[in-house]
């Protein structure tokens, strides 16, 4: 057990420290120049000494290996530097940004997969009928349609023709706290999260629950006098709950990549566009933040799920363990 | 009311996309209260069709294609999915082959069987868990209390054919399909589940449809005895009548394979060939191409049942005036004729 965690917090650093190294020098090698935005149109002006000050005022002066060193010493102490646009710690504009993808992605998260199991059981109970038929095509249609673009459809429709919805943000300016105004701006970003990611895992469930009404113990559970809508809710969907929790598992990540796309086209303010801002103004510091949050979201995912399969996968299971007790195991 | 149960000519049919299916043709049969019928026949002979088709439990590409059931003197040939719900564990229950499959393995046994009750009656739990444990005791499982909420795979297949019978018989059914219930288990253990479902039948007066391919489990349990081959009834008669008097080539053989029945040193019979494909069966006696005894008509005309006595009658030409006079092979010797009874 105690060499399964260490594995797994193994795997977790060095992959942080290969992203790190990664996005550290990638973001120096791209052409722009950063100061353009600490200092913004000001820069222009600048004499050739000005610019080297400012330069060594950054530490942009030295070599590539000895700023990521420094940066790698100040990061471990909790450090990250200063944001050049914001002028403000990079990890203070992070944490009040994080909030929004967070609370948008885990809605979008729990909506997505409430309703496929919803929209499966239906599925199962209603199986080759043509609503059945059209909700499995649904993901294929889906997959044509680029959630920027079906975004902006829906700008189009809500926002500016029906004025219905605000067409972007999180929230009106000055209520930040208001719940219902922070929904009011979820509902466009959700839709379109929800549309591009629902058919695809209704159509996994679906597949997964036909497979277990075709079981032995469903024809007892008819004979006993049950109805398909509580044989299929009662028993089947329990039987396949470890199944629906490893897909949920897997999904986490491509979820989360679907929010930073919707940011981007509803202005949310949140990670997702953070990243995209700062990647176009060089904003360092805070770019290799926001890519090593995302990218510790993605791996420590992932190895969630990996958790959750190895547990779940029949090799490992003796019968009647608990899951902790089949981890120890490991 | 006598009949607990009457088939009028029943037809069941699959669609198939090689064609039509005939799994069950044109059998006409009773049952009594109180009484156990077997089914006998060999493997896909649509004893298990004609069980679920009466409780309605065949897949979407089944159909009844003809004929009628009478169940408890209601017609419900044409019983819509939400009546025959109501009947489902309340006028009959079904006890399936495989005991390892049919319950769910990942709910406790006492459940599984708590939502039976609940389901057909209005009782709370606490009651609902009293008379669950007394179907346990019913069924002779072993510390009841104890294992009443453990998961089926902690238990052995005698253990949970006995659990998948308190489930059965949870809403006091008034009969009961036992389809092959101890085709999955060991010899010692389908002893002791027949000898079990016999003493529940006493006690509770049922009336049993038990299927079965060994007429040796048969003998133990039954009062009538229906053989089927390829869909059709082929002999019906009480136990006796089967097993001293047999009169269908087909039952000959049935009693010839097995082992019990045959002399000391002697061998062991089967029944040559293999049973015709019920998706275009033979316009004639379906057995005539297995059958020693054939005649010509056998191959052209399907034989019409033959009286024999009140209880007995059997579909073979053999039995027509016409038909030369077959003297039956032996079946039955010394010691293995005390055996049954
Ligand atoms: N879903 C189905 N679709 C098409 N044909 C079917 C289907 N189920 C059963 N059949 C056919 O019906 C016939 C009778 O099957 P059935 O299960 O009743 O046999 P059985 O007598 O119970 O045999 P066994 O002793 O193996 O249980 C078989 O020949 C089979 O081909
Ligand atoms: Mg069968």
């Amino acid at each position: 057990m105690l060499r399964y965690i260490g594995k797994k917090i193994g795997i977790f650093v060095i992959f942080m420290g290969l992203l790190s190294m990664f996005v550290f020098i990638l973001a120096r090698l791209a052409p722009g120049d950063p100061l353009l935005s600490f200092y913004g149109e000001g820069v222009e002006r600048m004499s050739t000494e000005e610019h080297l000050a400012a330069r060594q005022r950054l530490g942009l002066d030295e070599t590539l290996p000895v700023q990521y060193i420094r940066w790698v010493d100040n990061a471990v102490h909790g450090d990250f530097g200063i944001s050049y646009k914001y002028k403000q710690p990079a990890s203070v504009i992070l944490m009040a940004l994080l909030g929004n993808t967070l609370l948008l992605g885990t809605v979008a998260y729990v909506s997505v997969f409430v309703l496929a199991v919803l929209l499966a059981v239906f599925c199962t109970l209603y199986e080759d009928t043509w609503v059945d038929r059209i909700i499995c095509k649904m993901g294929t249609i889906v997959y044509y349609l680029p959630p920027f673009w079906l975004g902006l459809l829906l700008i189009l429709l809500f926002s500016v023709n029906l004025h219905w919805l605000p067409s972007g943000g999180a929230y009106d300016t000055g209520r930040s706290n208001d719940l219902l105004n922070r929904l009011q701006h979820m509902i466009l970003p959700l839709m379109v999260m929800v549309t591009s990611h629902l058919w695809y895992y209704t159509y996994m469930i679906r597949n997964k629950l036909l497979d277990e009404v075709r079981r032995d113990y469903v024809l007892l559970a008819k004979a006993k006098g049950m109805s398909g809508y509580s044989i299929v809710w009662h028993h089947c969907l329990r039987n396949v709950a470890p199944s629906i929790t490893s897909i949920m598992a897997i999904s986490i990540t491509h979820i989360l990549s679907g929010t930073y796309v919707v940011e981007a086209v509803f202005a949310y303010p949140g990670i997702g566009a953070l990243s995209i801002e700062s990647a176009k103004y060089h904003d360092y510091n805070l770019l290799m933040l926001v890519v090593l949050i995302t990218g510790a979201l993605v791996i420590l995912s992932s190895l969630l799920a990996q958790t959750i399969n190895e547990c779940l996968d029949p090799r490992m299971r003796s019968e009647g363990d608990s899951i902790w007790q089949k981890m120890k195991t490991l | 009311m006598d009949n607990i149960l009457e088939l009028n000519h029943l037809s069941v049919s699959f669609h198939t996309a090689q064609g039509e299916v005939e799994a069950v043709r044109n059998v006409s049969l009773t049952l009594k209260k109180g009484e156990v019928l077997a089914l006998v026949g060999e493997s896909g002979c649509g004893k298990s069709v004609l069980c679920k088709s009466v409780m309605k439990l065949l897949p979407p590409n089944a159909f009844v294609k003809n004929g009628s059931i009478v169940a408890a003197g209601e017609d419900i040939t044409q019983f819509s999915e939400e009546r025959m719900r109501c009947l489902r564990g309340t006028r009959f229950s079904m006890v399936f082959q495989d005991p390892m499959l049919s319950l769910n393995p990942t709910i406790p046994i006492g459940k599984q069987i708590m939502e039976m009750i609940c389901l057909h009656r209005k009782v709370g739990r606490q009651t609902a868990r009293q008379q669950a444990l007394q179907l346990l005791y019913l069924v002779g499982l072993e510390e009841p209390e104890q294992r009443f909420s453990l998961q089926p795979h902690y238990f052995s297949g005698g253990m949970r054919q006995r659990c998948v019978l308190a489930i059965a018989l949870a809403a006091q059914p008034q009969m009961l399909f036992a389809d092959e219930p101890t085709t999955a288990l060991d010899v010692t253990m389908q002893a002791q589940i027949i000898d079990l479902l016999r003493d529940i039948q006493k006690k509770l007066q049922l009336s049993i449809v038990f299927i079965s391919h060994d007429l040796g489990v048969v003998a133990r349990i039954a009062n009538r005895v229906a053989i089927m081959y390829a869909g059709k009834i082929v002999e019906i008669g009480t136990a006796e009548d089967i097993f001293y008097d047999p009169r269908h080539p087909y039952t000959w053989g049935l009693l010839r394979a097995l082992p019990s029945f045959v002399p000391r040193g002697g061998r062991l019979h089967n029944i040559p060939g293999m049973p015709p494909s019920l998706l275009h069966p033979p316009q004639g006696d379906a057995f005539a191409v297995r059958n020693a005894y054939a005649m010509k008509i056998d191959y052209e005309k399907m034989p019409p049942f033959y009286k024999i006595s009140d209880t007995h009658s059997a579909a073979t030409w053999l039995l027509d005036a016409r038909a030369p006079y077959i003297r039956r092979p032996e079946l039955l010797h010394g010691e293995s004729r005390e055996s049954i009874g």
